[in-house]
């Protein structure tokens, strides 16, 4: 690569960073900074430091632990369910079906829906009087109470699962697409059962894809906010408090903007771990391509 | 070929004989499932849409269908409620973050995919940007907004959503820009066109469906977030998924008039969803991943 | 270096305002901004304002209406403009305290006392202490929220449950007075219903919606969140009993699964005639009986009474002028007409929910709004009332009140656990 090449890349890059320094770098910064301090926004002439304190805190906060914890039961139940789903609906369109292309159609239109929606007709729909899905659950003798303090976490991980399997789907469903026909043949024509092909030969096929896929989702669960906004609010008692919800109470109910910083910095650097993990993969899948 | 030879091939290999027979009833097995599946995803759609033409008495029941429809909630909403300005307010706060992450994310993007500029560091950190939680953020934007005198306003909303739109516009493109083949711009450096013009004049018109893409995708990710909109603009100023929240009110929830908001919000992107589906994949994966 | 940089934003900020001329400099005549929530009431002040404008021609209102979760970091935010965004808020009785506290609203005495036949006195006593803390006075009363018990009076008027009621506890059935009736009677209609109408569509959402309930069966068993000295007394044996007692009706006798409702999800059961009452917002009642409403054919079966006990919860919102308001005389003369009694009248007629005694005593307005008895009702409910809580710290004891009775309906704890951790929580937020 010429000189000059590469400095023509470096101004075509420069708009990039100066847009991500304003908009990332700044505010992160400032978030740090706002994390030392006794913040609090119906006291903004009181700020003092207080260093590592905030941070101190939320060792001996136990709401954050549960949200925390809430968060983490959230993320790995509605991923690993998305995923086994996922991979089912995928596999199944995989190959040639009647009225392939709908399918494939329809089944993705969740994901673009906006979650506020998602989580307000699934507050409806579920309501124990008013909804009709309990209407017929109730016809074939089930009565489930779905915000109850024992399945509220797993409802919202269900509506998730509503929302969230067509990604899956989606990345699944390319991932097999790309595959090479001749070891199915080859398979095949050595008498192995489908069972055996998909537990032996696909799976191990689209693992890279896959773990691609279980981050992507992963990152993006760790942001479930409107499901709990609309429908639970963190009750009952804090079964569903997750931590963006628990972040928001502190920082835009409370008023304590430093507390609800240091919490977001936690958060942003467990999430960190995973951006890594999914860079690393993707490297390797880059390489294989 | 015919029936005899067919007959012939078959006993030659039996094992695909059987893999034929194997192969029919997971195509009915394997169309019912979708078709659960797809009334799965359906039903609160339709449901949804129901209620929007329900006159009030029949929301407070379970009912799916059996009422008298009526279109007061549709004209309710669209002709006697800002709503018509709050769908203005979501394109242009979509539109607005788009335009400018295509502008500053396609050469980033390009540079990226021909000159690896920055290493993977760079690329790493493009990643990890669209990652970040907007609780990092929305304090430090929520401060800088009131400081500033944008808050609750389309522009505060506008710049926060670029936080997480133009670093994913940028991962998109380095994917469809690979797709490009290099003989094009090198044919149009042997014609004279400098690097910068081969570009501008040849590769962004190759790559257009992905730009594309990436532009209408980013688009939708902008109209369908809440968390920024809510906390940096709720007034004049709300976008679509706040204004849907908004019927949730104090003095109860207007389930008819929420109904049309949001199918009101779901349609256009249901249809800009059907132009982005296959480009996806290839987006998604930075260019890692095969579309 | 933040200060700095800040400095930096701003000067951007100034330029993109210029730019973009979003929020012009207040021109002559004056521009009132108010910031509202999205409700029925702020409606009924849009169409109030074409008179105001009217009457006051140098002055046009703007009405900033928004979700109520998005109100209170607006107003906040504007309250620490050098220049406030918003020339009149109003304010939710929660935050009130907080707000006087942070000086950052204007107090009124002088300017009230400047209005010639105002009647003050006239908004009825405990609304109107909402407004006032300290010796001076911050807020006037915009319209109350104040809980009272509705109920199917066509049920309690229902001979067959009347005299099964008579042959079981040998007393007439009536709207219950005591908590121990309340249980009973609702009991009582899920029994002789078969199941099919619950005795109450209770609100324990957690948070805000369970405390606001609950707080109603507090003070029916004589205890309060704090006492006259201001300690908390949540833990006390009253206390228990009531939340006890409110833990078995929400087992018995409301609809099953109904942890996570709130006020609409009671209101629609109600309306879908499947609750024999609920305790609500006192201007739940006209909702109900609206034949257009969403009761439907039930339209008119309904009827409101004070809540058990006599004690009621009271919400109110107030409205306020900000400190760095820039036209603070124009916000006044805009608050000191919408709350003066001619507009209160109207207001009261179009659907708005009262805070004056004279527009709750004027014949006109029987007549025209909602009928003579819902009225002296709610008269009677404002009476005797009181805040859900105060001071500066009100919204978190608020929330935090309300996670742990949520936890003890939820049955992750014994309602005197529950209230023992509650209460050392608002003496932890008190600083006791």
């Amino acid at each position: 690569m010429g000189h000059r090449d590469r400095r023509l890349g470096r101004r075509m890059v420069l708009p990039l960073i100066l847009l991500l320094l304003a908009v990332q770098g700044y505010p992160m910064a400032f978030a740090v900074y706002i994390s030392a301090h006794d913040y609090r926004l119906t006291a903004l002439s009181e700020i003092r430091w207080v260093g590592l304190e905030q941070y101190r805190g939320l060792l001996g906060n136990s709401s954050y632990w549960t949200a925390m914890k809430n968060t983490l039961v959230f993320v790995f139940g509605a991923v690993g369910l998305e995923l086994l789903l996922g991979f089912l609906l995928a596999y199944l369109l995989w190959r040639p079906v009647p009225a392939q292309n709908l399918f494939r159609a329809i089944l993705l239109t969740p994901m673009f829906v906006t979650p506020i929606a998602v989580g307000l007709m699934f507050r409806f729909l579920l309501n124990n009087q008013l909804g009709i899905i309990p209407v017929w659950l109730r016809s074939l003798g089930l009565e489930i109470d779905w915000f109850g303090p024992d399945l509220a976490l797993f409802s919202l991980i269900l509506i998730d699962v509503w929302q969230w399997t067509p990604l899956m789907v989606l990345l699944l469903l390319a991932g097999l697409e790309a595959l090479p026909v001749e070891p199915f043949e080859a398979a095949r024509v050595d008498g192995a059962s489908e069972l055996q092909i998909i537990r032996h030969l696909t799976i191990p096929l689209i693992r890279p894809v896959m773990l691609a896929a279980i981050l992507i989702r992963m990152l993006d669960a760790f942001r479930v906010f409107e499901y709990v906004y609309a429908i639970t609010r963190g009750g009952p008692g804090e079964r569903t408090e997750t931590i963006l919800f628990h972040i928001y109470r502190v920082g835009f109910l409370y008023f304590r903007l430093g507390e609800a910083a240091a919490m977001a910095i936690t958060l942003a650097l467990v999430i960190f771990v995973l951006v890594v993990l999914l860079f690393r993969i993707l490297r390797r899948q880059e390489a294989l391509t | 070929m015919t029936g005899l030879a067919r007959g012939i091939a078959v006993k030659a290999t039996p094992a695909r004989g059987i893999l034929r027979w194997g192969r029919r009833w997971p195509v009915l097995f394997r169309f019912s499932t979708l078709s659960i599946a797809a009334v799965a995803v359906l039903f609160p759609f339709l449901w949804i849409f129901l209620s929007s033409l329900k006159p009030p008495v029949e929301l407070s029941r379970p009912s799916l269908f059996g009422f008298e429809p009526t279109g007061v909630n549709w004209s309710e909403v669209w002709l006697n409620s800002p709503f018509a300005r709050y769908f203005l307010n979501s394109v242009i706060v979509g539109g607005l973050t788009v335009i400018v992450s295509l502008i500053v994310g396609a050469p980033a993007a390009y540079a990226f995919s021909r000159f690896g500029i920055g290493g993977t560091g760079l690329r790493f950190l493009i990643l990890a940007a669209q990652m970040m939680p907007p609780a990092l953020f929305i304090i430090p934007f929520f401060l800088m907004a009131y400081y500033v005198g944008l808050l609750d306003t389309v522009w505060a909303v506008a710049v926060a959503h670029l936080t997480f739109i133009a670093p994913l516009v940028t991962w998109f493109l380095i994917g469809f820009f690979e797709d490009v083949p290099r003989d094009l711009e090198e044919q149009a450096m042997v014609d004279g066109c400098t690097r910068w013009q081969a570009f501008v004049r040849v590769v962004l018109p190759a790559a257009r469906p992905g730009l594309a893409a990436a532009g209408l995708f980013a688009f939708i990710m902008s109209w369908n977030e809440m968390f920024y909109a809510l906390m940096l603009a709720g007034g004049h100023s709300k976008t679509l998924p706040v204004a849907i929240a908004g019927y949730w009110t104090f003095r109860g929830v207007d389930m008819g008039k929420m109904s049309v908001a949001i199918t009101s919000a779901v349609i256009p992107v249901m249809i800009a969803s059907f132009f982005v589906q296959r480009y996806l994949v290839r987006g998604l994966g930075g260019g890692a991943l095969k579309g | 270096m933040f200060r700095r940089v800040t400095g930096f934003v701003i000067v951007l900020g100034m330029l993109a305002s210029w730019l973009f001329g979003c929020r012009p400099a207040a021109p002559s005549p004056v521009t009132l901004t108010i910031i509202m929530e999205q409700v029925p009431d702020t409606d009924v002040i849009r169409k109030l304002l074409p008179d105001f404008e009217k009457e006051n021609p140098g002055i046009k209102v703007v009405i900033d209406a928004m979700p109520y979760d998005a109100m209170r970091d607006k107003i906040l935010a504007s309250f620490m403009a050098p220049k406030a965004t918003y020339d009149v808020i109003i304010v939710d009785n929660p935050w009130m305290d907080e707000f006087v506290a942070g000086n950052f609203l204007e107090p009124l005495d002088d300017r009230i006392r400047g209005v010639p036949d105002y009647d003050f006195e006239d908004f009825v006593k405990p609304v109107r202490d909402i407004g006032v803390v300290g010796s001076k006075i911050y807020g006037i009363p915009f319209y109350n929220y104040a809980v009272g018990l509705i109920v199917r009076q066509d049920l309690f008027d229902d001979p067959a449950y009347r005299d099964a009621y008579q042959k079981k506890y040998g007393k007439p059935l009536a709207p219950p007075t005591t908590l121990e009736d309340y249980v009973r009677i609702a009991q009582f209609f899920k029994e002789q219903s078969g199941g099919k109408i619950y005795g109450a569509a209770m609100q324990p959402q957690r948070g805000y919606k369970v405390f606001e309930e609950w707080k109603n069966w507090l003070y029916a068993a004589g205890g309060n969140l704090l006492d006259d000295q201001g300690k908390v007394i949540l833990d006390r044996p009253e206390a228990v009993r009531a939340l006890e007692l409110y833990i078995e009706m929400y087992k018995t006798a409301a609809p099953p699964n109904s942890l996570n409702w709130g006020f609409d999800e009671a209101l629609r059961s109600m309306a879908a005639g499947e609750a024999a009452t609920m305790m609500s917002y006192n201007w739940m009642l006209p909702t109900l009986n609206n034949p257009q409403g969403p009761a439907g054919n039930l339209a008119g079966k309904f009827a409101l009474y004070e809540v058990p006990g006599g004690k009621a919860v009271l919400g109110a919102w107030h409205w306020a002028i900000p400190r760095n308001a820039p036209n603070k005389d124009a916000s006044w003369r805009f608050i000191s007409w919408v709350t003066s009694k001619r507009i209160e009248k109207q207001r009261v007629i179009l659907g708005g929910a009262p805070v004056r005694v004279s527009a709750m005593k004027d014949p006109e307005v029987w007549q025209k709004g909602f009928g003579q008895s819902y009225y002296e009702t709610v008269l009677k409910i404002l009476e005797d009332a009181e805040p859900l809580a105060r001071g500066p710290k009100a919204e978190e004891i608020i929330q935090v009140v309300g996670t742990e009775l949520n936890a003890a309906v939820a049955g992750e704890k014994t309602a005197e656990q529950a209230l023992r951790d509650a209460a050392a929580q608002v003496r932890r937020i008190l600083g006791q």
